[in-house]
């Protein structure tokens, strides 16, 4: 059931109890679970917090801890599957689940008792009606009357009015109504999408409870720049969040301009910016955060010479010299980066790329640290998907939550050295797969598979980097290819996962178009195709369009996904 | 090559892939609960007094009901019994038609309204119009209907003299007449012991039996016949009971599997009762057949099929040999592993039967391979199902050989065994301790009390029984100490020497 006052419904719930926090890897679950964190520090609650990758850890997780608690808390996993189903709990445990993952699972929805859902008020979520999916006992009792279970005979038996026409008619109203069925959950678990920010959902719950900080405030949104810079939610989506949020900071960060230049060393300040969409570009030189952002790589076409020839012209006609281009953002001459943004706007149009403004956010800690909020993306991301093995399978995960505390710009920097090693990779990725055409119409989609042996390759056996990967691909693609029926086409991507066992990860995203409503098919089309091909494959990841494959069963499997979708 | 890990997950992750079909096969599960809950229900509401305003007898028609008297208006009670009385055939017809339709609607149909009119008598009297089939018909369907309340609404119908009539019209030309009759005299015979005797005395039997042919209504006239041979206190009489068994006995060979249910269902009544009354059935050679049938996959053959063999073997020596030489035997391990606890329960209780026997058939028993599933029934099977296999080693160490009870131990009985002590209920845990100690008693034969207290300690047995002496019952407390002091007290003794 939906949670309809969070504070009585949920916080007061729990906040006497011992809870288990159940946290997803995407960096809006981790902002999501700081918020929460910061509100059960200042009430102490007693809590303990497991991440899980995945269904198969998260099953686990419960199994170990179903004796201990009964309050489980659900961040970014647990909505869109029949939980009552995969985890059998007891009568006495209760699941409170915020997760942004859509569509939401109907017995989720209409279990009154087990399962609390956390979702922001006004979200459409498109549930199909109750008696459109359930159908009372009583109904259901009368028609399997003739199902034989071998109890003793009646003794005596009323004979009804037209029996037999009555019951077919019945029977046949009943087969309508199952087939009636089929088609609602049909179209209501169709497509993959994705919510409110969860951590947004958790900023909320803090503000009605007026115990709503700064701190909180930017993890709502960072935790909404994720879902944004992953292509999560819609452009629309996207904006109308930030304004939501935006009336939060113009609360908190009220302070006039004299009182900014007294801000003390451990005083943070947020704001509200018109920025460039360029990645991480105040931590890197402007130059290589032209090359290695997505929007301009592709608008440029940057994989090819006449691409790098347009980017010298596009900094021409700036007017920008290629030495200051190139040196570290913090370096560059102040005069020039004074407009530089304006400027930058300006020669973009000329060369067609007239989105590279974003509305977003930024962060001052004490004098010199200042942050985008896309910066604090990629850098966790990257700390959560680091592929340098050090310590137990947690150490990304806890690395990467800590890094969103104020206290920790070590390891915030460590995550940005990270994440430009991996937009670097990504890149290079994708100027190799559209050089080499690695990228195949299939018919009704497009596929890429990363070879063993490529460089980076190993990152991408990550959900999160791939998924990037994928999209980055995708915008490249469709800017490369004249093939116009093709610039329409989702893609669907495959890369090593585990050599020994001979797994690819693979990944459906939807097509990249300019009104694209970011709702992904792949989930049932891959449970669809592995079911007729009897492949093996493992759907462990909370986006069903990410899913484990045996190397061996992957033509197979594809053969029955072009079947599927043609 | 294999990907164990993987695989076996995507394995359990069809669990919530096919998450429509898991939904489905659960709700499944859930009604199976509810059909009984529902069945008790509607028995009760059977019990029960129905008081319905008149008023809301003229709303609220069955669509079907629509569909076909949309020319007719509907009468009311007074205009019923007005037309029922009347002359005028056409306007009888018409309300014993519209009485009929009252009776057979799906919800609350007003049987003691309807008898309240007064309309029986005269209901009977229609079945004699042989010159207005329709009407006779339609009589018919209207009195079934009226039988098939409460023993209160049958007596009305017997008492309005129908009991001659019906049978008489059991050789009317038009079939769909005749069906009707025996219909109403399978809910007349229902009723209890009194009119089912009363429908013998007036001799239904050879005109119903006349009906059986390949052609027509078998399933009704089969229930019809199974509803004679049901009820005790009296039993049906022996003459009737032989001049029922040969057909029955043909009919249990039919291919339809209502027909095989109804008819093995007649000869579980049959078998539930005395020996002679047992012997009859054996008589007949019926037994194979209906070992047969219980090994059928159908519930509905299997259940009742299993019910007579189990009644058979509760007779004496010779007819349970009897029934194992029809090749009860090696059966009995499927249904003892049967999903349904009900069958369980029935096939542990036929065990426990034979293994009361004397040690011959306990050793065709053992040779059948049944310890086995007996043991697995006491581990894993429903409580029920337990409590009957409980009894299945109490008579077997009772009444075995000391080869035979060591060959039981030695099939793992005792884990189980000792296991169930911790059963709430005091008569199981009577049986078992009872079992227990014909066990030692064995064991002294051999002389190997101490191998088997070992055992018993091992098994963490040792502990329960102790646990026992503080039970509530008197006789479980006895029970108890007595194995304890018999058999277990002589460490403590010796420590208690030490210690001096």
């Amino acid at each position: 059931m939906f949670v309809t006052d969070c504070r009585r419904e949920f916080y007061d719930v729990i906040v006497s109890q011992r809870v288990l926090l159940l946290v997803a890897s995407d960096v809006d679950a981790l902002c999501a679970c700081k918020i929460l964190q910061a509100l059960f520090q200042c009430d102490h609650v007693q809590y303990t917090l497991v991440p899980v990758s995945g269904w198969q850890e998260l099953e686990t997780a419960f199994l170990e801890h179903k004796d201990q608690f009964k309050y489980f808390v659900f961040i970014n996993c647990g909505a869109n599957v029949d939980l009552l189903e995969i985890l059998q709990p007891e009568e006495d445990t209760y699941f409170f689940v915020c997760d942004s993952h859509r569509p939401i699972n109907v017995v989720n929805v209409y279990n009154e008792t087990q399962v609390k859902l956390l979702v922001k008020q006004g979200d459409d979520l498109d549930v199909p009606a109750y008696d459109d999916i359930f159908r009372d006992e009583e109904d259901e009792e009368e028609l399997s009357e003739d199902e034989s279970d071998g109890s003793e005979p009646s003794d005596k038996r009323r004979r009804f009015e037209e029996e037999v026409i009555e019951r077919t008619a019945r029977r046949r109203q009943r087969r309508e109504w199952e087939a009636r069925r089929r088609e609602i959950l049909f179209d209501y678990e169709q497509y993959e999408y994705h919510g409110t920010s969860s951590a947004m959902v958790m900023f909320d719950l803090a503000w009605i409870m007026s115990k709503d900080l700064n701190d909180m405030l930017w993890w709502a949104i960072v935790g909404l720049t994720d879902q944004w810079v992953q292509d999560k939610i819609t452009q629309m989506k996207y904006v109308t969040d930030i304004g939501v949020l935006q009336r939060h900071v113009s609360r908190h960060n009220h302070r006039n301009e004299d009182e900014e230049n007294s801000l003390s060393i451990d005083c943070m300040r947020i704001a509200f910016e018109y920025d460039l969409r360029l990645a991480l570009y105040q931590h890197w030189s402007l130059y290589e955060s032209l090359c290695n952002t997505s929007y301009t790589s592709a608008n440029l076409k940057l994989w090819s010479v006449q691409g790098q020839k347009r980017l010298q012209e596009f900094l021409a006609d700036m007017g920008l010299p290629l030495k200051q281009v190139k040196q570290k953002f913090n370096s560059m001459d102040m005069s020039l980066k004074e407009n530089l943004r304006e400027m930058i706007e300006e020669s973009a149009n000329k060369f067609g790329m007239k989105d590279l403004r974003v509305q977003t956010f930024s962060i001052h800690f004490g004098f010199k640290n200042k942050f985008l909020a896309s910066d604090i993306v990629y850098a966790t991301a990257s700390l959560m998907e680091s592929i340098e093995k050090e310590g137990p399978e947690t150490t990304n995960f806890i690395k990467a939550l800590d890094s969103l505390s104020r206290g920790n710009l070590d390891k915030l920097h460590q995550g940005l050295d990270l994440a430009k090693k991996q937009l670097c990779a990504i890149q290079q990725t994708v100027a190799s797969c559209i050089c080499t055409n690695l990228v195949i119409s299939q018919g009704p989609f497009l596929y890429c598979s990363l070879m063993e042996g490529m460089p980076d390759v190993k990152l991408f056996s990550k959900p999160v980097s791939l998924c990037l990967l994928s999209k980055y691909l995708l915008k490249s693609f469709v800017c490369s290819t004249k093939n116009k029926r093709c610039k329409l086409l989702p893609l669907i991507m495959a890369a090593p996962m585990d050599v020994e066992q001979g797994t690819v990860i693979m990944v459906g995203i939807p097509p990249e178009t300019e009104s694209s409503d970011k709702k992904n098919f792949f989930g049932r089309a891959f449970e669809k195709a592995a079911d007729s091909t009897n492949s093996r494959t493992l759907h462990n990841h909370f986006d069903m369009s990410i899913i484990e494959l045996k190397t061996e069963d992957r033509s197979k499997f594809l053969d029955a996904l072009i079947s599927l979708l043609s | 090559a294999k990907m164990p890990v993987v695989h076996e997950h995507s394995e359990r992750m069809k669990k919530f892939k096919n998450k429509g079909k898991d939904t489905a096969a659960l709700r499944r599960q859930r009604v199976e609960v509810n059909i009984e809950l529902r069945k008790a229900k509607k028995d009760e509401q059977i019990l029960k007094r129905r008081s319905i305003s008149i008023v809301s007898l003229e709303k609220s028609p069955s669509p079907a009901e629509e569909k076909n008297t949309v020319s007719i208006a509907p009468l009311s009670l007074e205009e019923i019994v007005e037309a029922v009385n009347g002359s005028n055939t056409s306007l009888q017809l018409q309300a014993t038609q519209a009485a009929r339709r009252i009776l057979s609607r799906q919800k609350d149909p007003p049987l003691n309204q309807i008898i309240e009119l007064g309309i029986i008598p005269r209901l009977v009297e229609f079945l004699s119009r042989t010159d207005n089939a329709t009407l006779q018909f339609e009589a018919a369907w209207a009195l079934t209907n009226i039988a098939s309340g409460t023993s209160e609404h049958t007596r009305a119908v017997v008492e309005g003299g129908a009991i001659p009539a019906f049978i008489s019209l059991l050789s009317s030309p038009h079939m769909h007449i005749s069906e009707q009759s025996v219909w109403a005299l399978g809910n007349i015979a229902g009723d209890g012991p009194l009119y089912r005797d009363a429908l013998i005395n007036c001799n239904v039997i050879p005109p119903l039996l006349a009906l059986v042919s390949p052609v027509g209504f078998l399933r009704n006239i089969t229930w019809t016949l199974s509803n004679l041979c049901r009820n005790k206190n009296p039993y049906p009489p022996l003459q009737a009971v032989r001049q029922l068994l040969p057909v029955i006995t043909c009919l249990l060979e039919h291919k339809d599997k209502d027909i095989v249910s109804d008819s093995c269902w007649a000869v579980s009544y049959l078998t539930d009762g005395s020996n002679d009354r047992i012997q009859i059935v054996v008589d007949t050679g019926i037994l194979p057949r209906l070992v047969e049938l219980m090994g059928s996959p159908e519930m509905i053959i299997m259940t009742p099929a299993l019910r007579a063999i189990g009644n058979v073997v509760t007779g004496t020596d010779e007819q349970t040999q009897a029934a194992i030489d029809a090749g009860v035997l090696p059966v009995l391990p499927l249904l003892l592993r049967h999903t349904k606890p009900a069958i369980q329960k029935e096939a542990a209780w036929a065990l426990s039967n034979i293994a009361a026997g004397p040690c011959q058939q306990i050793q065709q028993l053992i040779t059948c391979g049944l310890l086995q599933p007996l043991v697995e029934l006491l581990d894993k099977g429903d409580f029920k199902a337990q409590k009957e296999a409980v009894w299945a080693v109490a008579n077997l160490t009772t009444g075995g050989t000391v080869e035979q009870v060591v060959e039981l131990v030695q099939s793992g009985v005792l884990k189980p065994l000792l296991n169930l002590l911790l059963a709430k209920d005091s008569k199981t845990i009577l049986v078992i301790l009872d079992s227990i100690s014909n066990l030692f008693l064995a064991a002294e034969k051999l002389g190997e009390t101490e191998r088997l207290c070992l055992l018993v300690e091992e098994l963490d047995g040792l502990e329960k029984i102790e646990a026992l002496q503080t039970h509530d019952n008197n006789m479980v407390y006895r029970a108890a100490l007595n194995i304890i002091e018999k058999y277990f007290s002589g460490e403590v003794r010796e420590l208690l020497l030490l210690l001096i």
